[in-house]
């Protein structure tokens, strides 16, 4: 099955990045293929290169390390405009861009499914 | 294509969700996607009549939300319950919402390819 993932938390003060990394990474374990994970509003922080937590996971090289692993991971442009990421700052493999990516997760996909407060 | 739904679940000051999910409808509308949207819980204020955000230094949303239909955006609707928990009628809000209750928002929940909770 194909599935499409947002995600509209950053990292750490809540579950939501924690909780779509592990949904991911269970159900590409069992052989569903995930078409894309759009960061949106605050989760756009989870493609931060310069997040680096003394002692605990490091939840945006997760993110950096699907989209290595070839799963499209998209952070929103305005989003990160709001929120002073740049290209500079943004980790290597994640992309940046707009809603059309959204639209065309969304439009790829079997199931839809959302992280966030 | 796709029907896909935002539901507002939010009060729309005090958080930016109510903000960034008028912004995902004119966003996800120009592209080939069937969107509806439905005020659910304290997301019914969003839709009411005479906000005035200027103390907050931000745009008043209700009336954004009212120009939707600009961006293609022809399904609104309200949970009844919602509505009458809040002492609000249909009269108070700025667009024409179809009223459901918790069976019929069960069902055109059902019916969404995505639903994105705001």
């Amino acid at each position: 099955m194909k599935f499409a993932v947002l995600v509209l938390e950053g990292p750490y003060q809540h579950q939501a990045a924690d909780s779509a990394y592990h949904f991911i990474q269970a159900a590409r374990g069992r052989g569903h293929e995930i078409v894309g994970v759009f960061l949106y509003t605050d989760a756009v922080n989870n493609a931060n290169r310069f997040v680096s937590p003394p002692g605990e996971r490091n939840i945006a090289q997760r993110y950096e390390q699907l989209a290595v692993e070839g799963v499209p991971v998209v952070a929103c442009t305005a989003c990160a405009k709001f929120r002073g990421l740049t290209k500079d700052t943004k980790m290597e493999h994640i992309r940046m861009s707009g809603l059309g990516s959204l639209a065309e997760f969304i439009q790829g996909a079997d199931r839809f499914v959302t992280f966030g407060d | 294509m796709k029907k896909v739904m935002l539901i507002m679940r939010r009060a729309p000051y005090g958080t930016v969700y109510t903000a960034e999910g008028l912004r995902s409808v004119m966003g996800l509308a120009v592209f080939e996607l069937d969107v509806a949207l439905a005020f659910v819980g304290d997301g019914v204020y969003t839709i009411m009549r005479n906000q005035d955000a200027s103390g907050l230094d931000m745009k008043p949303l209700g009336e954004a939300f009212s120009g939707l239909s600009d961006f293609g955006v022809q399904h609104y609707y309200v949970h009844a319950p919602s509505l009458a928990e809040r002492g609000l009628t249909t009269e108070d809000l700025v667009v024409p919402a179809e009223v459901l209750d918790d069976a019929g928002l069960q069902r055109l929940l059902a019916e969404q390819d995505a639903v994105l909770p705001f």
